[in-house]
């Protein structure tokens, strides 16, 4: 649709250099020593030990953060994905009552607004009664808490966009509710469900606070391993360089498929 | 002299197993036992690798397994509560900062030693660390005086002072004893915006407030009259903190960079080890910055002095920050004995020395007069002796985070120029009375400064 | 294909879609806030390892009323949340509309615009301090090739909250971007057609007919952008600590500092309600505002 005039041009690519150069730069700083960071100097003596040391040294365990991240942030994702999906459906296609559709997106909007701060405590403490502490299953089920309600509300705005007239006539084509939803309407809202499984991706995977309270060692996340960098007497700007360059190839990689995976499996089966 | 040479043969001992992994054990370290396995709740730090070392040595010599959970500066407090306020402890281990180790005693989440091992004691060649491992519940003041041992340091950091030995010896300086003197060096050797002569943090917060201390307590100043009886008039305003305060701001002007109000520790690390800055009031813990390849640009020209005096003749005012092992209330009891039991040993002189070598800083006097401070990579042991035999506590109060909140905010508000120091100190003394009187203490403050 | 209309599931099909969804939040979410409330109320100490709670929401007003730093950090939050948000709203809609014009490479260009929020939130604070560095910083380097001299972006009250507010646009320029651009993608092609023949120009059809149709997202995305703006806490926590002075306090660093460092629970919880306020009214007047504007 379109082309783009020579303003926007300029606009796109002026953007496109504002967002890209700090994450080049913190690229480059994962190979430089820490002196040649503080010195903040361009000509420098390249080297791979920040990703060693991230990767390979005791302290660190970044692999299992880095594979950890991965279990949570994928299986939280789906969860949320298919939790909102339908939730969001049914919240704009029934009749519900008012009390039911508005008070549940009233609760889940102030939901989102509380600190998590204040979370963190309660969950620690529901999850040690039920024997989740310290396990992955207890840190993909508060992922799929703070990420539905964002979730819900975007597939609803998704939701609310396909014309009924599209689901009445596959109704009258003698199409069950199961069989429009699947054929009919989610082809249709793949753009929406891709935003929305890419960010509930993102904020499961950089999600740090909760995290850390449910977690330890063997199961800590990456944001978690990130921050080990940061300490009380130095920052390790040279490992954390190298590691959030180490945190961000698979989540890339893990989107770019995920997409493929969606846009495959549901328009496969689309009768458009 | 024997007892120098006994320490050698230890050393040449760890040496020689580090070095070869069969599973002899060591005669000179403390023999502790089978215990149950533990887990330990620490955090990264520049420590924690000779730490790390510590630990498997111990598990080598006794067999006794020791897990490390390796945690965030920034999560440690928390996953601390954590940890003591809900069903049984994970941690057998607490490593607690100086600050946060109050909200424990008080609370009642920490065993005291003796009530687990009722023999324990701590060696005399042990530093005191500000004493803030004891607890005297009656006084709420962290003191052995009547008080009960909670836990142990592993570490006693204080500040010193870090200089550059080659560009005052250029300028036939010795090193500085007074801020006078630090002030008159750093006119000398300065020329912004290439060389600063002297750096501290002046940043909010916790940066600012503890950076100031040396000058505060140099001058005779507190901020508290007497908390440990239970007097909490507030004296930040007085005279002597009003001098120091004018100290402080005239060094960080006259000497430091432009953005002397928003200086946080990484950010005097990063311009000391560049090579931008002629002194640094640094913490111990920082001192490995300086001394690394990779990380400094000044390897081998920095010394380290002890703190300097605020007043000419009075005593340097050094201000402890250490850490503090302590055992959760509610961990099992063969647990909280391994507990102890690994404690002894990594108090034992060879622990220590190992510990050292391996880059910790040590807690025994002893290691540190030992034949170590005399190799080049150790040269920091005198000078953190000297400060460290100095140091106090400080913030011995449950409200310490309160008030450090806002004694850190009105310094730096002195400190950038949107308050005078005068009206500053009076703002602070009224905002921490306050804090005093909400929580019942018995407060008051001194008649407020000419603004 | 068989038609099973007839089936449970299917009869069913509106309760077992949202049931999940309810459950995961009656388990997970009721207990939570009621805890938050109840602590507002309450004073909390601690004793033998346990906690002892005093019903006393009046203790808790007086530690509000006599706080000098919310004042500032409710100042400070408003322009924040009012500066950012607005530029992100902005700039992330014309990048939405901008990618999806563009004929090649789209897949590329969406991937590097959402790099920013990829990176861990501690490592935005840690490198962006480090850009912002008064001696070495590589925006003072480009000022000094500039001419200019160094700029204190970090430790000047005049440019602190500044200096907060690009780091906040850079790191959530790509949320917004996400939301929109999916909107936009999922516009309906004989909408845009049938404007095209109408003889509208690029500018008109934009106004006209894509911003309508857009509104439910742009709605979505400025109110979850809104919230998580009042709570931002990890950027400016790493930046400034909310300094110098208190020109870069924020209501979430000072309820941190107030619930978490000083383990102030009950006025830390009075203070999260007040952040939940703060949102609840900011989002009804924005609503407002948005209403009389389409009116007017």
């Amino acid at each position: 649709m379109g082309h783009l005039t020579p303003l926007q041009r300029v606009f796109l690519a002026v953007a496109l250099v504002v967002i890209v150069a700090p994450f080049l730069w913190i690229l480059m700083n994962s190979f430089k020593y820490q002196i040649a960071i503080y010195q903040g100097s361009w000509v420098f003596e390249p080297t791979l030990s920040n990703y060693t040391d991230v990767l390979f040294s005791r302290r660190s365990r970044f692999s299992d953060n880095l594979w950890n991240s991965v279990v949570v942030a994928v299986t939280s994702t789906t969860i949320v994905l298919v939790l909102g999906t339908l939730a969001a459906y049914s919240l704009n296609r029934f009749p519900w009552a008012p009390w039911v559709s508005r008070g549940l997106m009233a609760w889940l909007v102030v939901f989102h607004m509380v600190p998590v701060l204040t979370l963190v405590g309660p969950w620690y403490l529901i999850f040690r009664h039920f024997g989740l502490y310290d396990t992955l299953t207890g840190l993909v089920l508060t992922h799929v808490t703070l990420n539905l309600p964002m979730a819900i509300w975007l597939m609803l705005a998704f939701v609310r966009e396909v014309p009924r007239e599209m689901e009445e006539a596959a109704e009258i084509d003698g199409c069950s509710r199961i069989q429009t939803f699947g054929y009919v309407v989610l082809p249709v809202i793949v753009p929406g469900l891709i935003a929305t499984g890419v960010l509930s991706f993102i904020f499961s995977w950089n999600e740090f606070a909760v995290a850390l309270n449910l977690t330890s060692r063997a199961t800590a996340t990456v944001p978690v391993g990130v921050a080990k960098f940061a300490q009380e007497y130095e920052i390790q700007h040279a490992q954390m360089a190298a590691a959030s360059i180490l945190a961000t190839i698979p989540a890339i990689l893990i989107m770019f498929f995920g997409q493929k995976f969606v846009v495959r499996g549901l328009t496969l089966g689309s009768v458009k | 002299m024997q007892l120098k040479s006994a320490l050698a043969a230890a050393a040449l001992g760890a040496v020689l197993w580090t070095a070869t992994p069969a599973p002899a054990p060591a005669a000179s370290f403390v023999e502790v036992g089978k215990q149950a396995p533990i887990t330990i709740l620490i955090n990264a730090s520049p420590w924690y690798a000779g730490f790390e070392k510590a630990v498997d040595l111990y598990s080598q010599q006794t067999g006794n397994k020791v897990d490390l959970d390796v945690t965030p500066y920034g999560g440690m407090l928390e996953k601390a509560r954590n940890a003591v306020r809900g069903g049984t402890s994970p941690y057998d281990l607490l490593n607690l900062d100086g600050g946060w180790t109050i909200e424990f005693y008080e609370g009642g989440f920490l065993k005291p030693l003796n009530d687990i091992d009722a023999g324990f004691t701590v060696p005399k060649e042990l530093l005191s660390c500000g004493n803030t491992h004891y607890w005297n519940a009656a006084k709420r003041f962290r003191t052995p005086d009547g008080g009960k041992l909670m836990g142990v340091p592993p570490n006693c950091n204080v500040h010193i002072l870090a200089y550059r030995k080659d560009l005052y010896d250029k300028a036939g300086l010795s090193a500085p004893k007074t801020y006078d003197d630090v002030l008159a060096a750093c006119q000398k050797i300065q020329s912004p915006p290439n060389m600063y002569g002297f750096v501290a943090r002046g940043e909010r917060g916790n940066s600012i407030r503890y950076d100031f201390s040396t000058f505060m307590i140099g001058h005779g100043g507190e901020i508290v009259a007497n908390p440990q009886e239970g007097d909490f008039t507030v004296t930040v305003n007085s005279p002597q903190v009003l001098a120091a305060l004018n100290q402080f701001i005239t060094l960080m002007k006259t000497c430091g960079p432009g953005n002397y109000g928003s200086i946080g520790q990484a950010d005097m690390i990063q311009l000391m080890a560049s090579g931008k800055a002629a002194a640094v009031q640094a913490v111990i813990a920082a001192w490995s910055n300086f001394e690394d390849k990779t990380k400094s640009a000044v390897v081998g020209k920095v010394a380290a002095a002890p703190v300097p005096a605020a007043v000419a003749g009075k005593k340097p005012g050094v201000v402890i920050g250490n850490w503090s092992f302590a055992v959760p209330k509610n961990t099992s009891d063969d647990k909280a004995k391994a507990a102890i039991a690994f404690l002894k040993w990594f108090m034992s002189p060879e622990a220590q020395r190992a510990y050292a070598e391996a880059g910790g800083i040590p807690v025994r006097v002893d290691t540190l007069k030992s034949d170590l401070a005399s190799k080049p990579q150790f040269s920091w042991m005198p000078a953190y002796l000297d400060s460290v035999e100095a140091s106090v506590a400080s913030l011995g109060y449950a409200e310490a985070a309160a008030v450090e909140a806002a004694f850190g905010l009105r310094l730096n508000q002195a400190l950038i120029g949107e308050m005078s120091p005068a009206k500053a100190l009076n703002t602070a003394a009224g905002e921490i009375e306050a804090i005093f009187a909400k929580s019942g203490r018995k407060t008051g403050k001194l008649a407020p400064l000419p603004e | 294909m068989k038609p099973p209309s007839s089936g449970f599931l299917d009869r069913s099909f509106p309760y077992w879609t949202l049931l999940p969804a309810v459950i995961v939040f009656v388990v997970l979410s009721v207990y939570p806030m009621l805890n938050l409330v109840g602590m507002s109320l309450h004073v909390y100490r601690f004793e033998g390892g346990q906690e002892i709670a005093t019903f006393n929401p009046w203790q808790n007003f007086s530690y509000f009323s006599g706080d000098p730093i919310i004042r500032p950090a409710i100042v400070n939050t408003i322009v924040f949340v009012l500066v950012a948000v607005s530029a992100e709203m902005a700039i992330g809609l014309a990048l939405a509309i901008c990618v999806s014009r563009v004929s090649r490479g789209k897949g590329l260009i969406r991937t590097l615009i959402i790099l920013p929020i990829l990176v861990p939130p501690v490592a935005i604070g840690s490198m962006w301090r480090l850009m912002y560095n008064f001696d070495f910083g590589i925006l003072n380097q480009g000022a000094a090739l500039l001419g200019l001299g160094p700029i204190n972006w970090l430790g000047d009250p005049r440019f602190s909250l500044l200096s907060v507010i690009i780091v906040d646009v850079w790191h959530w320029v790509p949320f917004i971007f996400l939301i929109l651009f999916a909107a936009v993608e999922g516009l309906p092609g004989d909408v845009m057609e049938a404007a095209k023949i109408d003889g509208a120009t690029q500018g008109q059809t934009t106004r006209y007919v894509v911003l309508p149709l857009l509104k439910p997202a742009i709605v979505v995305a400025f109110t979850f952008r809104s919230i998580l703006a009042f709570k931002t806490f990890d950027e400016v926590f790493l930046l400034t600590s909310g300094g110098p002075g208190t020109s870069s306090e924020l209501i979430s660093l000072h309820l941190y500092k107030v619930f978490f460092q000083q383990n102030n629970l009950g006025y830390g919880a009075m203070l999260s309600i007040t952040v939940i306020l703060m949102v609840v009214s900011f989002l009804l007047v924005s609503r407002r505002v948005t209403a009389a504007q389409a009116q007017g």
